[in-house]
């Protein structure tokens, strides 16, 4: 028989109590998470995506509905169980002072040791294992006051991975990170995911990033039940679009893009596949509206060069700047 | 390892010199020896050894431990480089059943003759003050969840306590005023053999519990919430945090009057010297600077070679004040804290 998924949710009622009062958040939740596989969770502010986080953490009883790590029901587990199969990495600020960077990972042994915190050598020996794999070994000595965001972040990650869990969760690890640090958390939790089979949750707004990295998408939209699948389905499915649901913006395809709907007709444009979309990106953006005017574009590369036609009448332009001049300029105003 | 060498060196030297200096100085060649079981070569020299100075330098010892133990505590369970004996308004819930008892309470003792200025009526008095606060302030902990909060009600607690201190003050006699203005000042010299004794066990009682939760400390200092995925049972925490420190700062008060700056001073200073956030250092670590700080303060406080002594209180507040300026100053503190 095949082993359960490290993490079921199934119906699940997310909330809190207070009294008597219960003031429920989302409802009907389900959903899988299985070992070596790296999932994003997407939703919009306010969904209950942290709710659901605190729920998973064991910080919030779900009001209804069964929640499984490893086979057995989350109310089972005491708290220092629970601690030693999944561990977080939140959004919290930290202030943790004098601590080195390696002392910060050392302390995700702490489920694991005695009262007087002694590490093994088992400890540092994990802890070795989850300082090489989030490649910080550089860092090990510098204090943790001196870490850049996107190091601080790796940091984190590594103490998770030095608690040992099966599962890990992380809160926005990208938020306030420069584009490279992103895709190279991504990637790098991807990484961790499939080498130290691990069942890794991030919950996320970086949507293409979640698209290239992920191996399954939660998508958590407005009032409706949770859908997951591999990205690539969700895109050919049109699900992406569910978290979007004001109907202004959409889910581009071919561009992998969040675009805004527009009801303009198809333009002539013709040229070497690598420029003919930045064109269309910024003819999209200049909000131009072309009414009934023929329109006919012709691109060149190396140099750039596009020649237009407008109602017979040609034009060059040396940039896209200048093409956009040259339309707002020629498009009879109606 | 070298630094708890030499600190505990030096908290000896230190010692040493506290019970040398004073109105009247002893050789410490002879102090020396009398540790060493002889006896002095004048006789009045061991009545001042016996019933003054060393009761009195043990007495700031164990203030100098519990008010550090307890600042340390406060400040990373609150996460707040501020945290001190004082922010959760226990010492100032102390002040206050000092000042019923002095001042409103002189009405209840002239009934009752030979109890009034009894000294372990203070003792009670300071006692049941600050537990008083300490039940509120678990009454509120069981309420609001969050440590800003339980942080904020704490600061309102001692603004209350102040008040009514105020209030009370207005309306009692200048005798009982001036009792009351010389409490607050502090004194290290009014803890006899047998205060010492209960203050001494009350200080185990109240520290036992801190070293033991060293690892959750660690863990706190990523916050609750890491915590709490780490294992750490936070109500529990919060308990045990609540009735130590109440314990250590409430018999530290009623003992010595309130004493200021060294719950907040000293653990800055222990951090700084260990460069280290581990509480299992920490923790012995900022003991033994506040039994010397301590021991340091109260020499000074005596004037060396003069009669005149100076109220602890100020000696501490002129030690303290500049030393937190000077860290924030210094480093980042909301950074490096």
């Amino acid at each position: 028989m095949k082993k359960p998924a490290a993490l079921i949710g199934k119906n699940l009622s997310l909330g809190y109590r207070k009294g008597k009062q219960i003031h429920e958040v989302a409802s009907g939740v389900s959903f899988e998470l299985e070992a070596g596989e790296l999932t994003c969770l997407l939703g919009p502010n306010g969904v209950g995506k942290s709710t659901l986080l605190r729920t998973i953490m064991g910080v919030l009883p779900p009001l209804a509905g069964e929640l499984r790590i490893n086979g057995k029901e989350i109310n089972d587990y005491s708290k220092g169980e629970l601690s030693k199969n999944l561990s977080v990495v939140l959004t919290d600020r930290l202030q943790v002072g004098n601590l080195k960077a390696e002392d910060l990972v050392s302390l995700g042994r702490i489920p694991h040791t005695g009262w007087m915190g002694r590490l093994g050598k088992n400890d540092l020996a994990q802890i070795n294992v989850a300082i090489s794999a989030t490649k910080t070994e550089y860092l090990r000595n510098f204090p943790v006051h001196e870490l850049s965001d996107g190091q601080l972040q790796k940091v984190m990650i590594a103490r998770a991975l030095a608690q040992d869990g099966e599962i890990l969760l992380l809160d926005e690890p990208t938020a306030h990170l420069d584009l490279v640090n992103r895709y190279e958390i991504m990637f790098l939790l991807r990484q961790i995911a499939r080498k130290a089979n691990k069942a890794i949750l991030v919950v996320t707004h970086d949507l293409e990033i979640a698209l290239e990295s992920a191996d399954k998408l939660l998508l958590m939209p407005c009032g409706q039940p949770i859908i997951s699948g591999f990205p690539e389905d969700l895109v050919i499915q049109g699900k992406l679009d569910t978290l979007l649901p004001n109907g202004k913006l959409h889910f581009h395809k071919k561009t992998g893009k969040i675009k805004p709907l527009t009801s303009n007709p198809p333009l002539d444009i013709s040229g070497p596949g690598e420029i003919v979309p930045w064109v269309i990106a910024a003819l999209e953006k200049s909000n131009l509206i072309i009414n009934d005017d023929i329109i006919q574009i012709r691109l060149e590369a190396d140099p750039f060069r596009a020649i237009v036609v407008i109602n017979g009448v040609q034009l060059g332009c040396e940039s896209i700047q200048q093409l956009i001049i040259q339309l707002q300029n020629s498009i009879s105003p109606k | 390892m070298l630094f708890f060498l030499l600190s505990g060196v030096v908290c000896l030297l230190v010692w040493v010199l506290n019970l040398g200096l004073g109105s009247v100085a002893i050789p410490f060649t002879e102090l020396v020896s009398r540790i060493l079981g002889n006896e002095f070569s004048k006789s009045s020299w061991e009545i001042i050894f016996l019933e003054y100075r060393l009761p009195k330098s043990l007495t700031a010892i164990l203030v100098g431990v519990a008010l550090s133990a307890s600042g340390l505590q406060m400040q990373t369970f609150f996460r707040n480089p501020l945290a001190g004996p004082f922010v959760l308004g226990i010492s100032s819930g102390a002040g206050l059943g000092v000042a019923i008892w002095l001042m409103a309470g002189a009405v209840i003792g002239s009934l009752i003759p030979g109890m009034f200025g009894n000294a372990w009526m203070l003792f009670l008095a300071a006692t049941a003050g600050s537990m008083a606060v300490l039940l509120l302030m678990s009454l509120a902990a069981w309420r609001v969840r969050d440590s800003m909060s339980l942080l904020i009600i704490g600061l309102m607690f001692g603004s209350l306590a102040a008040a009514i201190i105020a209030v009370i003050s207005y309306f009692s006699q200048a005798e009982q005023l001036k009792l009351f203005t010389v409490w607050s000042m502090g004194s290290l010299g009014s803890t006899g053999w047998d205060q010492l004794m209960v203050f001494l066990v009350a200080i185990l009682i109240g520290f036992s519990p801190a070293m033991y939760l060293a690892k959750s400390y660690n863990a706190m200092l990523l916050g609750e919430n890491y915590a709490q995925s780490m294992g750490v049972n936070i109500s529990r925490l919060r308990w045990i945090m609540i009735i130590s420190t109440g314990i250590l700062t409430g018999c530290a008060t009623a003992f010595c009057g309130p004493i200021a700056f060294i719950g907040i001073a000293v653990p800055h200073i222990a951090r700084m010297l260990l460069k280290t956030g581990d509480h299992r250092l920490l923790f012995p670590g900022s003991v033994i600077l506040g039994a010397i700080v301590m021991l340091l303060c109260d020499t000074i406080s005596q004037l060396p070679g003069s009669a005149q002594t100076l109220p602890i209180n100020a000696v501490t507040s002129l030690f303290g004040a500049p030393v937190v300026i000077w860290l924030i100053l210094r480093r980042n503190f909301s950074k490096e804290f």
